[in-house]
């Protein structure tokens, strides 16, 4: 029914919001976010519990540089901006900005994802693995799921892209890009907790 | 699957007031703006150490609120729901970090 | 092949119901092997593992595989039909939240082929639990099975939620809504915020086992009571999810069978969120022994005792509707009625624990054993049978047979008294839970002996609702519309069962109780709120099935360290995502003539 009217060339203003289908994966999607906040929350309170817990592996102050993590910080919130533009564009129906925008935010993320894989890398070489300590197992675990979340964002909104390109913009791909929208501007909200708790307070003992 | 039309009108050409950026770029510089805060009271090295956690966590939650209600559009009308849903997950995830915290330093 | 495809919430319903009702017997006969054992001092019907792995098995299937999915069945056939919606907001989660439950519920039980059974009890504690006591696969099963069918659960969770606020009828405002849809409604949300901690423990419980994480080692900086912390927030929860339904069908079937209005609505409404909200902060209830000191337990105590408030206030409601009624008692009133004496035994031995010196004694014998099985299975699976009953004709055409009804219900309540009132004695007199035999000359021996007699009983009325079913699926479908005659909510407005689209036109809501209302002023259907036209339905998939299987085989290859079949195993569940997003499926119609002929599900 909602792909029907494409072919009159006729796109709503806000085309997410145009079906019913789209209003319900709007709400599903903010509904699994307050579950996604829950199980963020216990990974980050494990996470609280066990910090100290360093045993023999190296202690945050000493693992952890700030520079690395102010420039992946840097990257990912550049990133949720970008992703702000293409769906305002989206909103303007202006397709081949907003491929543009996402396109940015995809490499964004990727660059993001390998500053993370070289980071961790140098942490293993210092004798900080996942087996080492409850605090390593836990940091890993925390960060890594975030970082996986990551990587599932960039490969869903590269899928994306490659939709639009092929079915172009209508009510039934707009709440797609909306969505992951809303998931990628979230995972750059844990960040903010994962940089402040994990790293900030690390680094503050 | 219902018989249910889109909601939007079918006015054709209508003029929407789509958003500018700029709402959204002021969020971007204060999003910013906190980071670098939390980041210098860390470097910086000299503040009492509680003092300094009160920074980063109020700076974390500030930012929060600002990426939550511009660029998730939490501010804007017919997001009840998703504050709802939202809250609900901050609620019990207050529980969960006050057991932490006060296990570590009851 | 079309119960492999559908996305019907109905068909969804039956699922669950078959699934559901094939681990009850699972953990039906799991409990009568455990009460063998215990039938007399130093039986060894079972040895000492087996028994081990008995209480677990049967604790975890109960709970997860069973009570959760007879849950579901209920909330599927009913809720979409009682707010005068087609289907659920997102039919395709619905059919993928079945089968990986039911793959999860599956990989749970292949572990006693493999004879590596999981043996820590439901609760899994560590380090007992953990790689180094268990070092055998059993807890894995636990661990990843678990895991799969809690992702069916949450996505059940958000389905249900967003059905519920984006899809009632026109005119059905939330304080319009029946009290079932009310409580699926809440439990729904306790789902969606308690099932991820719950994903978090096993996570790191798997971490720990199977890739030498250390969240639980206590040797490299890990903390046992962490798991206890964890999995509480989730346990506690999982509990008012397993009841607030069956709250809601008692409320249903009272006001139904007293002919009358439910005494209270709002106030009603009131307390399932409060419990819901309470129930999130009490937890550590289950951990006042661990060391917590004595000012969190007497938070939690407090916390814990003034849940008996709200609850309070639906028992009192409850009697409120039946008092001055015109009472019928029907086997699913029967079961109603049997509910709440029973559910309010089990609440007041609840008060009793929630004092956290008081339980110092209690803790770990069978005084806790009777307080949970009183709430679970006296409340729970009571609710369950009444809710069955109620709704069978409405799922299935038929009316199960009254007599046979009622016999299942005399001879299930009666046993189930026998079998656990007796346990609060022997809790009492110092008998700890989760041993597999004792020794003579306690005063046990005569208090297990009937509690065994009454588990049998139990059985006995389990196998009369069998027999009942199959009895009644011979007959033929001849259910009237509103086979009670005083159905009170929308799903009476139209044919048992319902066609595929539920409702030809959707319903225009008035009031509460909308077909009451429509039927006390003469009517004899609900108004319409649109006009007759082609009905949108979704259409089937294969994939949620093929999904689930993929889940599982990457399950048993992380259990056993097989890359090949973790790979394969992601890449069908991934590739089925990836098939789901890419390729669009914009259902089918149903025209108006078809919908004359009627459609059936």
């Amino acid at each position: 029914m909602s792909a029907h009217e494409q072919a009159e060339g006729y796109l709503p203003h806000e085309p997410e919001k145009a079906t019913l289908e789209g209003r319900n994966k709007i709400l599903g999607f903010w509904i699994f976010l307050g579950a996604e906040t829950v199980l963020f929350g216990t990974l980050f309170s494990a996470f609280i519990a066990l910090r100290h817990n360093v045993m023999d592996g190296p202690t945050p102050a000493h693992l952890f540089e700030l520079p690395m993590v102010f420039a992946a910080t840097m990257i990912l919130l550049t990133s949720s901006l970008t992703s702000v533009f293409a769906v305002q564009a989206m909103h303007r129906h202006k397709v081949g900005q907003m491929i543009g925008w996402l396109i940015v935010t995809v490499v964004l993320g990727l660059g993001f994802l390998g500053l993370e894989i070289t980071e961790f890398n140098n942490y293993a070489n210092e004798g900080h693995r996942f087996s080492t300590s409850a605090f390593s197992s836990s940091f890993y675990t925390l960060v890594g799921f975030h970082g996986g979340h990551v990587a599932f964002g960039v490969l869903w909104i590269s899928l994306l892209i490659a939709q639009i390109f092929k079915k172009g913009l209508t009510t039934v791909t707009a709440p797609k890009i909306y969505v992951s929208a809303i998931y990628w501007h979230f995972i750059d909200v844990v960040w903010v907790f994962i940089f402040t708790v994990v790293y900030l307070m690390g680094k503050v003992g | 699957m219902t018989n249910e039309h889109a909601a939007s009108g079918h006015e054709p050409k209508q003029r929407h007031r789509t958003e500018g950026p700029q709402k959204h770029i002021v969020a971007f510089v204060l999003s910013l703006a906190l980071t670098v805060i939390a980041f210098a009271a860390v470097s910086a090295g000299e503040i009492n150490t509680t003092f300094t956690y009160i920074i980063l966590v109020g700076m974390a939650i500030l930012q929060v609120f600002v990426q939550m209600a511009f660029w998730m559009h939490l501010k804007d009308r017919g997001h009840l729901f998703p504050i709802i849903a939202i809250l609900g997950g901050v609620f019990v995830v207050f529980l969960l970090v006050i057991m932490a915290v006060y296990w570590l330093w009851w | 092949m079309d119960w492999l495809t559908t996305v019907d919430h109905k068909k969804i319903g039956i699922l669950y119901l078959l699934a559901g009702g094939l681990f009850f017997i699972v953990g039906g006969l799991e409990a009568i092997l455990i009460r063998i054992q215990l039938i007399k001092p130093q039986n060894n019907f079972v040895g000492a593992d087996t028994f081990n792995e008995l209480i677990t098995m049967h604790g975890t299937t109960m709970i997860f595989l069973a009570a959760m999915p007879l849950l579901f069945a209920l909330m599927n056939a009913v809720v979409p039909l009682q707010i005068g919606a087609r289907d659920v907001a997102f039919p395709f989660l619905n059919s993928l939240g079945f089968w990986t439950f039911f793959f999860g519920g599956v990989m749970l039980n292949v572990s006693w082929f493999t004879g590596h059974v999981p043996d820590a009890g439901w609760t899994s504690y560590v380090p007992l639990a953990g790689p180094t006591y268990s070092s055998n696969h059993g807890i894995d099963y636990y661990v990843i099975g678990l895991q799969i069918a809690g992702i069916g659960t949450l996505l059940g969770g958000i389905n249900f939620m967003a059905t519920i606020i984006n899809m009632r009828a026109p005119g059905m405002t939330f304080m319009r809504m029946p009290m079932f849809t009310w409580t699926i409604f809440v439990t729904s949300v306790l789902i969606v915020f308690a099932f991820p901690a719950l994903t978090v423990g096993l996570v790191a419980l798997m971490f720990d086992r199977l890739f030498a994480a250390n969240f639980f080692e206590p040797g490299n900086g890990g903390n046992t009571v962490l798991w206890e912390h964890i999995f509480w927030v989730f346990g506690h929860p999982e509990v008012y999810i397993l009841i607030l339904p069956a709250f809601g069908v008692i409320s249903e079937v009272v006001s139904t069978f007293a002919r009358k209005r439910l005494f209270g609505y709002s106030s009603m409404v009131f307390a399932t969120f409060l419990i819901a909200f309470l129930g999130f902060m009490v937890w550590a209830h289950h951990m006042f022994t661990t060391g917590l000191g004595p000012t969190a337990n007497a938070l939690f105590s407090i916390a814990t005792m003034l849940i008996a408030v709200p609850t309070g206030v639906k028992i009192f409601n409850w009697l409120f509707t039946l008092w001055g009624g015109s009472i019928r008692f029907t086997a699913a009133s029967l079961f109603a009625i049997g509910f709440i004496p029973t559910f309010v035994m089990g609440g007041v031995t609840g008060v009793m624990l929630a004092s956290a010196p008081a339980d110092f004694q209690y803790h770990d014998t069978y005084f806790v054993v009777a307080h949970f099985h009183y709430v679970i299975v006296g409340g729970l699976i009571m609710g369950i049978f009444a809710g069955l009953h109620y709704w069978w004709p409405k799922m299935f055409g038929r009316m199960l047979n009254e007599t046979l009804g009622k016999l299942t219900f005399w001879t299930f309540i009666i046993g189930f008294h026998m079998t656990f009132f007796v346990q609060h004695f022997l809790g009492l007199l110092g008998m700890p839970r989760r041993v597999w035999t004792y020794l003579p000359g306690q005063g046990f021996d005569t208090l297990n002996l009937i509690s065994t007699i009454g588990a049998f009983l139990m059985g006995v009325g389990t196998i009369c609702f069998l027999i009942n079913v199959v009895a009644t699926s011979v007959k033929p479908r001849n259910a009237a519309d509103d086979p009670w005659e005083d159905g009170r909510s929308l799903e009476w407005s139209i044919p048992s069962p319902p066609p595929e689209y539920n409702f030809k036109q959707t319903p225009l809501v008035r009031g509460y109780d909308a077909w009451w209302k429509e039927k006390m002023e003469g009517n004899r259907e609900m108004t319409p709120a649109e006009p007759v036209g082609p009905i949108h339905m979704p259409s089937p998939s294969i994939l949620p099935l093929v999904m689930s299987i993929g889940l599982f085989i990457a399950g048993f290859g992380f259990m056993y360290h097989r890359m090949y079949l973790i790979v394969i195993g992601l890449v069908i569940t991934f590739g089925c995502m990836f098939l789901r997003s890419v390729i669009d499926d914009h259902g089918f119609h149903i025209e108006p003539e078809e919908q004359e002929r009627g459609v059936h599900a």
